[in-house]
């Protein structure tokens, strides 16, 4: 067993800090910005007639910050942490792992000032960053793909590689073709209904072919380590991973259905997507058989509660899922607020909570200390987070069938919106749930990384 | 089952291979069945549009006597993201040039705007949706590939949400005039609407009369283009062909 000095030369400690303190306010800055959009609909807008706030842009701000400011800088700083400790080798280069820091978070700071002052965006859910910054990106992520490919290919040579290691080398792969098919192909080399099937790809995949097997791969990390035990069953980690690498990136068209996108398109995904509920069901059910035994852990263990919390939300939008991809479905649910429910319970509740929970159970050990500064501020986040992404998706999801069975009825379109409202005012009560929640994590962040004197375990019982 | 936990054979089956089998059968294999749609750029849907005299190109000649003074501005507006440039001030009138950076112009704003987010440009077969956005014997059809065949539609603006109604057949539904109210306060002509207004597309004209700016003309013309192909008079209006 390395020591402490050897796990330290091991992992570059400032750029998991950097990264998961960036992640962590580009959350805050993206559920800000969600809320703000939130108050359009509710009527209460504060910043009517300024263009450069107009909700239109901010909603964008909200997504596309959701994707690269929050995710990829909470995962690249996850990242740093497990993949140098789970294969025992150093990422290729500190010198690269601060430049592509500031490199993204100037990315990302483009993306906002080009979308809210001078207008340019690109109407690709997600991929909202003006097209010129779309092939920079796809250069970081080949950088990233050298930068964690390096440790992943050297414990390759000795023999197989942990679960984690799977998933992280697909993902590095899928990354850059996903950013390079999903912005430039359906800009510059396809159009109408031929985009739309590029475009839906790009919508699912980079939630399916970069998110989740990162966070998956992270969860197959932190999970047994904190637990300290192995994962019940290899075969299904197998299962797991091989079925979602076959079937995931077959999904996209799932989200135009009933679109002029040619119809066995349409089934392909359909199917696939059903079927991926199989493999997400076999990963589920290992971690589940993981838990028995240690069960008791959860009420103690703030880090592991998160990251079983959003593996059952996780379960429960597959479910959801296997059902509403299908046409009898998409009929009635699709176009309404119940997609949005659906997003943010996958989102917001799994992987906005994973990485809350990983980065809880990372940070105390980047600065030394053995637990958060406030078990009451770390409890008081987790419930908030917890109940209020959860009531989000009850409302969200009675909103979209209230408003798809409206349409179908074809009663006047305001009255759809006038039966919305309800609906909407409560999401934004949800959402400030939400945001208290963050801002205890975030205070609680701050308090442990100034914290003078080393914050010892007996702490954990107070 | 050693083999399949090294990180060279995931990144090439599970990386490469599996990807591009799905790109093959949701991409390639849609892109291969409609080939023989043909691809219009932004100059051949304006000639078409004149060429049909379609109720888009009416309706861009009215924006251009209703508001002389501000057509010019647009002519002057250069956009770079869009790659309009100016036009020349004997080319600035109703003419295939000027429509065209209309067109363009004005679909960068609506995605600019995030118009997108809550409007969707798609008609499903489903739901009763035919029904809902089209008008009997005006239009009536449900959406098909070939009407996003051009460059307007790269990428697509289905959508995929709607707060606001779906805009594919909006030519159909309410007049230049209409569009004028609504975007600069949509309260006044849909009570009860959460669309936000969008003053920054207008201006004050020489009599002090709120009007549409150089931008604010160019979104009116997309929008008004926006399913004009579709448009037609009803039956009972069609004269008999002389013969």
């Amino acid at each position: 067993m390395a020591g402490n000095q050897d796990l330290q030369n091991l992992v570059n400690y400032g750029l998991v800090k950097a990264h998961v303190a960036m992640g962590l306010i580009f959350f805050i800055i993206v559920g800000l910005m969600g809320f703000l959009y939130s108050l359009q609909l509710d009527g209460i807008y504060p910043f009517l007639g300024i263009e450069f706030l107009s909700p239109g842009r901010v909603r964008m701000i909200h997504t596309a910050g959701a994707a690269y400011g929050f995710l990829v800088n909470m995962f690249t700083g996850l990242l740093y942490w497990a993949v140098p400790r789970f294969t025992g080798y150093r990422i290729l280069s500190d010198a690269l792992g601060w430049f592509m820091f500031i490199a993204l978070q100037a990315a990302v700071l483009i993306t906002v000032v080009s979308i809210l002052f001078f207008g340019m965006a690109d109407n690709v859910e997600w991929g909202e960053t003006p097209w010129w910054l779309d092939p920079i990106i796809v250069f970081w992520l080949l950088l990233h793909l050298m930068q964690f490919g390096a440790p992943l290919f050297k414990a390759s040579q000795r023999g197989p590689l942990y679960v984690t290691g799977w998933y992280v080398s697909a993902m590095l792969v899928w990354t850059p073709l996903v950013v390079f098919m999903g912005n430039l192909i359906p800009r510059f080399w396809s159009v109408g209904s031929g985009a739309g099937a590029v475009q839906s790809t790009f919508i699912h995949d980079l939630v399916g072919l970069y998110v989740t097997p990162v966070a998956w791969g992270l969860m197959y990390y932190f999970v047994p380590v904190i637990m300290k035990k192995p994962m019940w069953s290899h075969g299904l980690s197998l299962l797991g991973f091989w079925g979602l690498a076959f079937f995931y990136p077959m999904n996209g068209v799932h989200h135009f259905l009933w679109s002029p996108i040619p119809m066995f398109a349409q089934y392909s995904a359909v199917f696939a997507t059903v079927a991926v509920e199989f493999a997400v069901t076999s990963v589920l059910i290992n971690f589940m058989m993981t838990l028995r035994g240690s069960a008791e852990q959860l009420k103690y263990n703030v880090p592991l509660r998160y990251m079983y919390t959003g593996a059952i939300f996780y379960w429960i939008t597959c479910f959801q899922c296997a059902f509403h991809v299908t046409l009898t479905f998409q009929k009635v649910i699709h176009f309404t607020d119940w997609v949005t429910g659906h997003a943010h319970l996958i989102m917001f509740g799994t992987f906005g909570l994973w990485v809350l929970g990983m980065a809880e159970y990372v940070w105390p050990r980047l600065f030394g200390k053995e637990t958060m500064y406030s078990k009451g501020l770390s409890e008081g986040a987790y419930w908030l987070l917890m109940i209020g992404v959860l009531a989000m998706f009850f409302d969200l999801t009675a909103a979209g069938l209230v408003q798809g069975f409206d349409w179908i009825g074809l009663n006047p379109w305001i009255d759809s919106v006038n039966f919305s409202k309800p609906f909407w005012y409560f999401r934004s009560i949800a959402g400030i749930m939400m945001l208290t929640g963050l801002f205890m994590y975030a205070l609680n962040f701050y308090k442990t990384a100034t914290a003078k004197a080393g914050l010892s375990a007996e702490l954990r019982e107070a | 089952m050693g083999k399949m936990e090294r990180f060279s054979f995931v990144a090439l089956v599970a990386g490469i291979l599996f990807f591009l089998f799905a790109d093959f059968i949701s991409w390639a294999l849609p892109m291969f069945v409609m080939k023989d749609i043909p691809k219009k750029s932004v100059a051949d849907l304006a000639a078409e549009a004149i060429s049909k005299n379609t109720s888009a190109w009416s309706d861009f000649n009215k924006l251009y006597r209703y508001y002389p003074e501000q057509f010019k501005k647009f002519c002057e507006y250069e956009d770079m993201y869009s790659g309009s440039g100016k036009i020349e001030e004997a080319e600035c009138k109703p003419n295939e040039k000027t429509f065209a950076k209309a067109l363009k112009v004005g679909h960068r704003w609506y995605v600019a705007e995030g118009c997108w987010n809550c409007h969707s440009q798609m008609v499903r077969p489903v739901s009763n949706e035919t029904l809902r956005f089209g008008i009997p014997g005006v239009s009536n059809t449900v959406s098909y590939p070939s009407e996003f065949n051009n460059e307007l539609q790269a990428p697509v603006l289905w959508g995929t949400k709607r707060v606001g109604q779906d805009l594919i057949r909006e030519a159909a539904v309410h007049n230049v005039g209409w569009h004028v109210a609504h975007l600069y306060n949509p309260q006044s002509t849909s009570p009860g609407s959460v669309m936000p207004p969008y003053p920054w597309y207008f201006e004050k004209d020489s009599k002090g009369n709120i009007v549409p700016n150089a931008r604010g003309l160019a979104l009116l013309t997309y929008i008004m283009w926006l399913g004009s192909w579709e448009v037609k008079p009803p039956e009972s209006f069609r004269m008999e062909a002389k013969q």
